[in-house]
């Protein structure tokens, strides 16, 4: 009699196993794409902005599903402590230490259901602010929470 | 006490003195002897341990036994067999020496019929209707591994999580961190467990035996028990009238690892000391590869040095109690401390390019970014046997203290001033300190009510959490929780064990505010406002859980059989219910939810078993439902904040299902060569929510070990010391995968094992090799925490070890 309510179990485990298959979904595993190879994109790797002056963020982004939210950080790199992920490496100055760096996080939803995005997001630089080398940090979601990251490596004179 | 205590110390100094000078004989002796039960009657399948030769044999039908080939001195011989008290007999061994005759006592404790049973491993296996697996000494040092759960990665359906060479934590079938209990000493291990670069502060030379429970056992270990339970058991009293040590010598060439333990041991009639000290260094571990992509960004690596992974580690133990025949208290008195450096250019907001010369300098130094964490434990454990019965009370409590503080340069993000304030009271350089303070108790009565053997049991605990450092993710906060269960186990006939618990539990959780040491610029209709942001309200929660056990275990002969299932519930973390901070190993902002309910789950598991003289197999599928398992989901959104731009991850609650199983066969195909095959399946799937279809973080992929081994036979009745094995281990690919992570191809490893137990004169030495990956293959751990910026595992790693016991001579109690 236990044994017949083993086999029971056992039989039911592999119905759950073999059943699940058949319910199978189509899952996003694809991370979304932030492009900066246009020839209006901007700012792209060894880019210059400059203080007092206002730019427009430029690049586009896709993803096979749905965009979720874009970032751009922008903060200093005086200390030299990344780099960014770009092939090509810009000449820095030499390493000091912030004063007034110029500091921007900001988040831009795109909107729903989007498979492509052009960004054409008008940020303005303080006249303030140190110059020197920077970071502008692109971070790009999808719906599903798939996140890539593009740092380019700029300069605000 | 005070006198006893001095009188021990004496005892074991002067026979350590004693066994420096006693010259080393090269004869050699017989011992031989007979086993019977107070009846006279000849027991067969007594297991006998001879210490410090590390030699085991089992009596035989007439209840004889024989060791040959001894080198002359000093022993203690072990007779042990289930359902008996066991034996502990301090001898000389001399050319003369008589057979010796040992008459057993059966244990007051045993249940109906006594089953003798040699190996009390498979007897508990057989007794317990969870899957266990019990591992000792042994396969401890035959697979060491950088960590004692690294060295439990062998089994089937466990794994690792984990930062590094040192730093893991169990996995059981695909669930870890505050799913799986940790129990050392009979307490639970309370150390940060929600990071994956929180090691367990455990020193696992000190560890004697582990059993695993893989399964859902919340009904006798509470709310955290829901994947599993590891116990890590101490070294057992040693015998009366006897003392001794060992000392281990360890070397690892990946790591450049060295270390020692040393432990020493002294028991009167009644009373026992045992001390043993610990101590590893580490420099970086090296990985076969000169270039990692983080998360794109590329960092070279200099001869696959992973830069600023070294470390040094430190155990103290001291145990000493007393051993009555009624009544046994011992008190373990513990630290285990480490201080290891993170890859330092993967610890941060964001990846970060650090001063490689300074780095590189030298493969030991440990820079910033590092954790400092030391752990101390006082435990009692005290047993009192009702005399004339088989009724049986335990209470064990515990105070313990874990402190932990990683330090990092100072990198502002958010609204963070750029330069750290000189008129901050935080150090510069502390990034986080956690406090921990936990007081624990548990009464347990053990009581036999015929074929009823009967367990009611209370556990309590209360903790104080305190933090510090300039970055925040996890706030101070209080917990005490409160427990009951009953647990019966029926004997149904000579076959068949019934078992069915009961537990209840209460969780009062309370977490204070956080506000930020710095304002932020908050935007309002009229402008932006400057102001110290609350990062965390106070919280104020309670919880109660009522979870169950049925099971079953049928052992007719040859087939066994193992059924259970239960119910099993996790209280949810301060970090789950509280976060609100930057992850630095994950480049992620958490957010906590405050109103998750206690997480609970289903489980059936089944065991099926057969075992021949040459060959057995056992088959172990479970199948598992949570209406609301508790993950972090990345979303698609960012903070704007203090997460400098960062993917926001936030706890969520899901259906999810699990199931899957571990398969272990064993085959003898000449007395002196076996083979093993160990296997493992693992699929989850979330059923609701965000991540609706997709499977859970850090699913192990289906794996399997197949293992040769050749151990030669040395003599009648003598099992063999030395052996040569090879692991071959294929992994398959991993293509399930929920965001962060990314697919990880399959892969093939093989270790190496081989040991022998050599003598110089009477000194015995167990010399163990291992060779880790052993062709110093490339490939990717998918539960590695390091796998998310695609980090390879370490390469080949040659380890080698030594120890060395000794005993001495017992006569010279009497002169003392």
């Amino acid at each position: 009699m236990k044994i017949h309510l083993l086999y029971a179990a056992v039989a039911a485990l592999t119905c759950v196993a073999g059943c699940s298959e058949d319910e199978k979904e189509v899952i996003d595993t694809e991370y979304p794409v932030i492009a900066v190879d246009a020839a209006d994109a901007f700012p792209k790797q060894c880019s210059t902005l400059k203080r007092g002056q206002s730019f427009t963020f430029r690049a586009s982004l896709s993803d096979n599903v749905r965009l979720g939210s874009v970032s751009v950080d922008v903060h200093h790199n005086f200390d030299h402590h990344t780099h960014s992920t770009e092939v090509i490496e810009c000449n820095m100055e030499p390493v000091k230490r912030p004063v007034n760096p110029f500091l921007l996080i900001k988040s831009f939803p795109i909107p729903e259901g989007l498979q492509q995005y052009q960004t054409a997001f008008e940020l303005a630089v303080p006249a303030d602010v140190d110059p020197g080398d920077y970071h502008f940090l692109i971070r790009l979601t999808d719906q599903e929470g798939w996140q890539t990251v593009k740092g380019l490596s700029i300069k605000i004179e | 006490m005070a006198y006893t205590w001095l009188r021990l110390m004496q005892l074991v100094v002067i026979l350590l003195l004693s066994c420096a000078v006693t010259p080393a004989k090269s004869q050699t002796s017989l011992l031989r002897g007979k086993i019977t039960d107070e009846h006279e009657r000849p027991l067969s399948g007594v297991s006998l341990h001879l210490s410090p030769a590390q030699l085991a044999t089992q009596s035989d039908e007439n209840g004889s036994f024989l060791f040959t080939d001894l080198p002359q001195g000093t022993y203690t011989l072990t007779a042990s067999s289930v359902g008996y008290v066991s034996q502990y007999l301090a001898l000389v061994v001399h050319n003369t020496s008589k057979p010796l005759r040992i008459r057993l006592k059966p244990a007051v404790q045993a249940l109906g019929n006594v089953v003798v049973q040699a190996d009390q491993a498979g007897f508990r296996q057989r007794e317990e209707s969870l899957n266990l697996e019990v591992v000792d000494r042994a396969f401890l040092q035959r697979h060491r591994g950088g960590s004692l759960m690294q060295t439990l990665e062998r089994l089937p359906g466990v794994k690792t999580i984990g930062i590094g060479s040192g730093q893991s934590k169990p996995l059981i079938r695909g669930l870890g961190f505050n799913r799986v209990v940790v129990v050392e000493n009979g307490v639970k291990h309370e150390g940060q467990q929600w990071g994956a670069d929180h090691g367990l502060e455990i020193d696992q030379f000190a560890a004697e035996q582990v059993d695993i429970l893989k399964g859902a056992a919340s009904f006798v270990y509470g709310s955290d028990a829901i994947g599993g339970a590891i116990a890590v058991q101490p070294a057992p009293v040693p015998a009366p009238h006897m003392a001794g040590g060992s000392v281990d010598l360890i070397g690892k060439s990946n790591s450049a690892l060295y270390g020692t333990s040393a432990n020493l041991f002294g028991r009167g009639q009644r009373w026992f000391a045992a001390a043993r000290a610990t101590y590893q260094s580490y420099g970086d571990y090296r990985v076969p590869t000169d270039r990692i992509f983080v998360y794109d960004y590329a960092v070279p690596l200099r001869k696959g040095q992973l830069r600023n992974t070294a470390g040094r580690e430190t155990g103290l133990h001291l145990h000493t109690g007393y051993v009555g025949e009624q009544f046994r208290s011992v008190f373990y008195l513990s630290q285990v401390a480490s201080r290891s450096g993170f890859f330092a250019n993967a610890h941060g907001l964001e990846p970060r390019r650090v001063d490689t010369d300074l780095h590189d300098a030298s493969p030991r130094d440990i820079l910033l970014p590092r954790q400092q964490v030391t752990h101390r434990k006082l435990i009692n454990r005290s047993q009192y046997q009702l005399p004339g019965t088989g009724h049986r009370l335990e209470a064990e409590l515990g105070y313990q203290h874990n402190f932990r503080q990683e330090f990092s340069p100072y990198v502002n993000h958010g609204y963070m001033p750029p330069l750290y304030p000189r008129d901050l009271a935080i150090p510069a350089e502390l990034e986080r300190e956690f406090d921990k303070h936990v007081y624990s108790g548990n009464l347990r009565a053990a009581l036999a009510l015929g074929r009823h053997a009967l367990v009611v049991g209370l556990n309590g605990e209360r903790q104080n959490n305190t933090i510090n450092g300039w970055s925040f993710l996890v706030p101070a906060f209080r917990q005490q929780t409160a427990g009951g269960f009953a647990y019966d186990k029926f004997q149904l006939n000579e076959h068949t064990l019934l078992h069915g618990a009961i537990r209840y539990d209460y969780t009062h959780l309370r977490t204070n505010s956080y506000t930020d040491w710095f304002p932020s610029a908050t935007p309002t209709s009229a402008g932006d406002l400057s102001e110290k942001l609350v990062r965390a309200q106070g919280l104020d929660r309670s919880f109660n859980s009522l979870v169950w056990s049925v099971g079953i275990n049928y052992n007719p002969g040859r087939f066994s059989l193992k059924g259970n299932v239960g119910k099993s519930f996790r209280v949810p973390i301060a970090k789950e219910l509280a976060a609100n901070g930057v992850n630095y190993h994950y480049f992620s902002y958490e957010r906590g939810n405050p109103t998750l309910n206690p997480e609970q789950s289903y489980q059936l598991d089944v065991s099926l078993g057969w075992k021949q003289e040459k060959w057995s197999v056992q088959l172990s599928p479970f199948f598992n439902y949570f209406p609301n398992y508790i993950y972090l989901n990345p979303t698609a959104e960012h903070d704007y904040y203090y997460g400098a731009g960062n993917q926001v991850f936030e706890y969520a609650q899901s259906r999810v299902r699990r199931y899957g199983g571990e398969v272990q066969l064993r085959y003898q195909l000449l007395p002196s060569l076996s083979t093993e095959l160990l296997g493992e399946y693992l699929r989850a799937t979330q059923l609701s929510g965000a991540k609706r279809g997709f499977t859970l973080p850090f699913s192990p992929p289906a794996s399997a070990v197949l293992n040769l081994t050749w151990a030669p036979r040395t003599g009648v009745g003598r099992p063999s010391e030395s052996y040569v094995g090879v692991d071959y281990r294929l992994t398959s690919q991993q293509q399930s995968i929920v965001p962060p992570e990314r697919k990880t191809p399959g892969y093939q490893v093989l270790t190496l094992q081989a040991g022998t137990n050599l003598r110089f004169g009477q000194q015995p030495l167990l010399l163990s090799l291992q060779v880790q990956n052993a062709l110093n293959t490339r490939y990717l751990n998918h539960t590695s925490f390091y796998r998310l910026i695609g980090l390879p595992e370490a390469g080949r790693n040659v380890i080698l070890s030594l120890k060395i016991p000794f005993t001495m001579t017992p006569t010279i109690h009497e002169k003392n």
